[in-house]
């Protein structure tokens, strides 16, 4: 159970362990709510579910801002962005982390949100393309790059691409073509825009000091 | 995928609280767990999330030893200076697996624990699979096994160890230091996968309630001169075809002692001790290492799909052997 | 003729891409949408017995568990090819009868994606099963008689006595086309009207279709298909998804949300199918290839007749004299195989531009050299001749970028200082340059807006900015607000995209309504000064708007083929148009590096030249040519569908085992465009592109590590173990 949310459904008496140690998730039906901003993006509320065991209540950070929402303990952090929060800029494209169309940052990392559950966003904090720049701002260098180097086709994977070679080069792993294909192979552009997504991190890695 | 409880423990007592209580299964990384969960492979009913615990995700560099945390994620254990430097193999084994973005995922400990890429394995009820469903029986032993073993199958299974690290661990002679209910044991590598045999679906000697703590590296004249070479279908980003790890020590061009691993090939990280023994005291040229990649493949067992693999992986051992040596400060 | 020299501009819809708004389907914001998840048939071939849902439906959350027998009234909306519009005939879950591994035997809808999946494995299937034939060569697959092909001069007689001679065959496996977007159907059914969200390179399809499976008036059907995630061919037609997802939307009354799992889609969807090409070349003492034959065989379903068209290019790429060829169909229990990027042309290029090359390596020619000497000036087929031809050119240019001269012909010969073999390899290609019937709806705007609908489908070829491109050539329009519509039958008819004629057929139907824009401006204007935009004298005018519609079809299509397009049926037209025909070409010139040891496979550098007409959208062109040569690459020596013939089924169904190339796979690309627009067959001088890109590249490869290694490999993909 987390310290944030004490609920009346805690189920921890279930095991007599020992709280220090661990902390039994879940529980609460509360729908989401997007605590600490006045204007929310048109958030679903996860379905009303008898099961309570089916509903864990998370607190984390989503593109800067503070959420608290309850999540199936099933989810992916792809999925819980996409159908309840509404940021669909992540893609799937395949759902077992082989593609890396479901790229966002967590806690600054590139990972596959697809394959990271949303119970361990719990105090972590996400940033995805719709964080990458304010909504009405100038583009960031990256993404200023792929439009220079029509480094993009269809676009479904361009979010993912975009959320990996940011961190290529936040990572120094943008020095020359060879290290940029080789830290850019996590993601999959079926078009084939290769040629210019390199070029595009060259680029954009002398812009962003990298 | 089956309904569980989640559990997030925040020490190693709170995981065997658990556990003792559930027996929920151990999630890290989740990049296997969770993907064979979506695939309805796994079904646990209580998972509990070991990432939250201190001090598991450090990595040690001592004068003979590197210990590696069991949190460690692949991409920092790949990156460190230390392991770079004294270890080639192990950064290699790493950073050729997998993305990027898993290897932020993944945890070392974790990563030892992938399970099998065989597709019948992966795919539905409707492949028979010992592995999956006990009893059901192999598709793979007569079916496409381009994929699968050529050492330590049974009749039983012939899923290939996808896993890179484990290999280059076991060339090594890591252990893991494992803590369980009934205390702590430390556990070679090398010994950590079991062969198959009629039991395919247990795959390590780890007891449930078991968890790796720690993976300790000896690292004393072996390490520096050391690399791990992976043939794959793609240039990354893909399991190997064939892998060999392999770590020498050399003195003035002559061979101390050899240690290599593969692949790709076998059922469990592979160790050919005969290949060893067979460069020790030899001057490592060319010809010397393509011979001991030709005694490490002697004792092979190809199927129907996968006997280029004899060749490759002579090849790949030969090679691995020679970028080795090219590292060893006393060539 | 095309004047117009198109500037360099950016991709009209990338800024919304890079910065993740642009709303693919399954993205689209939908009020209380309930989330299906398909469970799919473990056999192959037979009967579906019993199936008990109760598990599935006893599920917290589950809405509703349909099997077949809920789909009383539904029909299948036909085949493609065949007058209908799906991408097969059978639509799964009208009966119990099951014919090819995976398709759908429930579908349950739920308030959440997650409990859809859990509630799906829950479903559990008896069945009877039948026999099947799942591969090309099985012996329960039946093969149809040769359908005859081309027959010119008499092959055979004139092959028997030619000096030189190659008698080969080639083998292309069964290849998924993965587009990133899994195919992803939202449906709402409200008032009596359904709409259907969905990435589709057929809108209009979906419309009639809808309509025609459901019983309803094609009013009440709504299609939005603004962008797509990648179609390649896969969705270039009614899914049988889009089918389930709208029966259980009317069922419910609530939006539901069908994203169709990746492994399911290698059985859910069409592919290319397996095929197998003979090829025999004989050429004179001179060089001149004398004769050729071309027997295929093509594997297809049972229900469906997706015909072979592999030899469509082959007998023109040269002037060759004597040519004869016949395909055979092979029926497998298959899903309908159907079109993927350059679905015969790939293949056929392939075999024959292999055969070609061992063919000029008999002779003891430079291949380059013997492609040039035998190029055709003239179509072989009809006699007529063609629109435009610069093969020759593509293949000198080429030569000339790649630095040809300085190639060793011997095979082997050319290693780098490590020992790594060098190999350089040519070959060419062609796709037919095919036009479809397109109605456009210009509208400019006293506001200073602009909309333009028409026929098209964006799938990140372009398509856009090639529209934008064209419609403000010429036009004193604000270029800031002009809005594109496209991909909705209800703005413009809509025709399948496809077949490299979407620009072909778009932007000349957007010249013909910016001239009819104009000239009925200058109706209005009746000699009054201009001063400023149209939006500007409009206003000035007090005129709302000014709207024109200019419709166009291929030469020499009658009138007739409008109505086809009303009603969301095919009507492409092409290469052969009376009196000429048009192609485009390709030439592709390849470096491989092979590792001595383990013979590891790389493609460093790949240059290829294009005559594809004018170019009208350079930088999303130049893109389009590069993502065909890395779909080239793939097809060469990466992608193949692993099936066990005791099972069926694709068992690689995943993109960590389907290994299409990722970003380390792929060097230099270069690419080099003639841009001399195409006289003859519309106004635009453009001819397509999309396909043509693809087209040969195989062969390159194939012919590259024959230079590099002397070992003739004719069966893709070309892996590793094949080297050994």
């Amino acid at each position: 159970m987390s310290e944030h949310d004490p609920s009346p459904h805690d189920r921890s008496h279930d095991l007599s362990i020992n709280r220090r140690d661990v902390m039994l998730v879940g529980v609460a039906m509360t729908g989401v709510t997007l605590v600490g901003f006045g204007e929310t993006t048109a958030a679903t509320p996860s379905a009303p579910v008898a099961r309570p065991e089916m509903n864990l209540t998370i607190h984390f950070q989503v593109n800067g801002r503070p959420i608290e929402m309850s999540v199936d303990p099933r989810a992916s952090l792809l999925d819980v962005l996409r159908e309840q929060l509404d940021l669909t800029g992540a893609k799937k494209g395949c759902d077992h982390g082989q593609c890396g169309a479901c790229t966002v940052h967590v806690d600054g990392r590139r990972v596959a949100s697809c394959l990271t559950l949303a119970a361990k966003m719990e105090g972590r904090a996400a940033l995805t393309i719709e964080g990458l720049t304010p909504a009405d701002g100038p583009l960031h260098p990256m993404q200023q790059a792929f439009i220079d180097h029509d480094a993009l086709q269809c676009g479904y994977c361009t979010p993912g691409q975009i959320m990996a070679a940011v961190a290529c080069v936040q990572e120094g792993h943008a020095s020359s073509e060879a290290e940029i294909r080789e830290y850019m192979s996590g993601n999959i552009c079926r078009c084939g825009a290769y040629v210019g997504i390199v070029a595009a991190i060259r680029d954009a890695a002398v812009t962003m000091g990298g | 995928m089956r309904p569980f409880t989640y559990a997030r423990a925040t020490s190693i007592d709170g995981i065997h609280a658990v556990q003792s209580a559930t027996g929920a299964r151990i999630l890290a990384g989740g990049t296997t767990l969770y993907d064979l969960m979506k695939l309805g492979i796994e079904t646990p009913g209580h998972l509990v999330d070991v990432t939250s615990i201190a001090g598991l995700d450090e990595i040690r560099s001592h004068q003979d030893e590197l210990i590696f945390g069991a949190l460690v994620t692949m991409s920092d254990a790949a990156a460190h200076p230390a392991v770079l430097q004294r270890a080639p193999v192990l950064a290699e084994s790493l950073s050729k697996a997998a993305s990027p973005q898993l290897r932020n995922m993944a945890t070392l400990a974790g990563n030892l624990l992938q399970r099998t890429r065989c597709a019948y394995f992966r795919n539905g009820p409707e492949y028979p699979c010992n592995k999956r469903m006990p009893g059901s029986g192999c598709a793979a032993l007569d079916g496409l096994d381009r994929g699968h073993a050529l050492f330590g199958g049974s009749r039983s299974c012939i899923a290939v160890y996808p896993g890179d690290w484990a290999v280059a661990l076991a060339a090594l002679d890591a252990t893991v230091d494992v803590h369980g209910s009934r205390g702590m044991r430390t556990l070679e590598v090398a010994n950590l996968h079991r062969l198959p045999g009629d039991t395919p679906h247990l795959e390590t000697v780890l007891e449930p309630d078991e968890m790796i703590l720690n993976i300790r590296v000896p690292v004393g004249r072996l390490g520096q001169a050391s690399t791990y070479h992976k043939i794959r279908d793609r240039e990354s980003y893909a399991f190997a075809l064939v892998s060999a790890a392999v770590a020498l020590e050399l003195d003035d061009g002559m061979v101390r002692q050899a240690r290599i691993a593969l692949g790709g090939v076998a059922t469990r990280p592979w160790r050919v001790p005969a290949a060893e023994a067979a460069l020790a005291g030899q001057r490592l040229d060319r010809a010397a290492a393509l011979e001991a990649g030709r005694v490490a493949f002697a004792d092979a067992r190809p199927g129907q799909h996968n006997g280029f693999k004899v060749a490759l992986g002579t090849a790949a051992v030969a090679d691995a052997l020679m970028i080795a040596a090219e590292r060893s400060p006393s060539r | 003729m095309n004047q117009t020299i198109y500037p360099d501009r950016a991709r009209v819809d990338a800024r919304d891409k890079v910065r993740g708004v642009t709303r693919f389907a399954a993205d689209m914001p939908m009020q209380r949408v309930a989330h299906a998840m398909t469970v799919p048939s473990r056999i192959v071939r037979g009967r579906l017995a019993a199936v008990d849902i109760d598990a599935a439906r006893a599920v917290d959350g589950v809405l509703a568990v349909l099997t077949w027998r809920d789909f009383k009234g539904v029909k299948s909306a036909g085949y493609l090819m065949g007058g209908g519009f799906g991408f097969q005939s059978h639509q799964p879950m009208l009966s119990d009868r099951l014919v090819h591994r995976g398709e759908p035997i429930a579908l349950v809808v739920a308030e959440t994606l997650e409990i859809a999946i859990e509630a799906a494995a829950l479903v559990e299937a008896s069945y009877e099963e039948e026999q099947f034939a799942a591969l090309l060569g099985d012996t329960r697959a039946e093969v149809l008689a040769p359908q005859p092909g081309h027959d010119m001069g008499d092959a055979q007689a004139v092959l028997a006595s030619a000096t030189f001679r190659v008698d080969a065959e080639y083998l292309s496996p069964a290849q998924f086309q993965n587009p990133m977007e899994m195919i992803a159907t939202v449906a709402e059914w409200r008032d009596g009207t359904l709409t259907i969200h969905e990435g589709t390179q057929n809108s209009g399809a979906l419309k009639f279709g809808m309509a025609a499976a459901l019983g309803l008036d094609p009013a009440r059907v709504r299609v939005e298909s603004a962008y797509l995630g990648g179609g390649f061919g896969q969705k270039n037609s009614l899914q049988g998804q889009t089918v389930l997802a709208a029966r259980a939307a009317m069922l419910l009354g609530r939006p539901v949300k069908l994203v169709m799992p990746r492994a399911q889609l290698f059985h859910t969807a069409s592919f290319r199918p397996a095929s197998r090409h003979r090829i025999r070349l004989g050429a004179d003492a001179d060089g001149r290839i004398v004769a050729a034959s071309y027997d295929a065989d093509m594997q297809n379903s049972r229900p469906d007749t997706f015909r072979a068209s592999f030899s469509e290019i082959t007998a023109r790429l040269y002037a060759i004299p004597n040519y004869t060829s016949t395909a055979r169909l092979v029926r497998t229990d298959v899903q309908s195989p159907g079109y993927m990027r350059a679905p015969f042309e790939h293949p056929a290029a392939f075999a024959f531009e292999s055969a070609v090359d061992e063919l000029a390596y008999a002779a003891g020619r430079d291949p380059l050299a013997f492609r040039l000497a035998n190029d055709a000036e003239t179509d072989p087929v009809t006699g007529h001749p063609f629109s435009s031809r610069f093969l020759a050119e593509c293949l000198r240019d080429g030569a000339e970028r790649f630095g040809w001269s300085r190639r060793d012909p011997a095979p082997g010969s050319m290693r780098a200082a490590d020992g790594t073999l060098i190999g350089w390899g040519v070959a060419a290609g062609a796709y037919k340059a095919a036009m479809a019937p397109a109605i456009a709806r210009l509208r400019v705007r006293a506001d200073g807006t602009t909309r333009i609908s028409l026929s098209g489908h964006e799938m990140g070829q372009g398509i856009r900015t090639a529209i934008f491109a064209a419609v403000t050539d010429g036009l004193a329009i604000d270029p800031a607000r002009v809005e594109i519509v496209i991909g909705d039958p209800d703005a413009a008819p809509q025709h399948v995209t496809a077949g490299s004629w979407g620009t072909a057929s778009s932007v000349p139907v957007v010249r013909r309504a910016v001239q009819a824009m104009q000239a009925r401006f200058e109706e209005f204007r009746d000699g009054r000064p201009i001063r400023g935009t149209i939006h500007e004298m409009l206003a000035r005018w007090r005129r709302p708007y000014i709207e024109v519609e200019s419709r166009l079809q291929a030469p020499g299509q009658p009138d007739t083929v409008f109505d086809r397009l009303q009603r969301g049926l095919p009507a492409a037209a092409g290469p052969e148009y009376e009196p000429f025909v048009s192609f485009s070409y390709i030439a592709h010139f390849v470096e491989v590096r092979v590792e001595p040891t383990t013979r590891h496979v790389r493609v460093p550098r790949i240059v290829s030249v294009v005559d594809c007409g004018r170019i009208v959208s350079p930088r999303t062109a130049e893109s389009q040519v590069r993502g065909g040569v890395v779909w080239g690459i793939g097809a060469a020596l990466r992608e193949t569908a692993e099936i066990d013939p005791r099972f069926g089924g694709v068992l690689n169904n995943d993109f960590a085992e389907y290994v299409v190339p990722v970003n380390a796979d792929i060097g230099a690309i270069e690419v080099g465009f003639i841009d001399r627009p195409d006289p003859l067959l519309n106004e635009a001088g453009v001819k397509g592109l999309g396909e043509v890109a693809m087209v040969g590249v195989a062969a390159a490869i194939g012919n590259a590590i024959f230079h590099a290694t002397g070992r003739r490999l004719r069966e893709l993909p070309i892996r590793i173990e094949h080297l050994f």
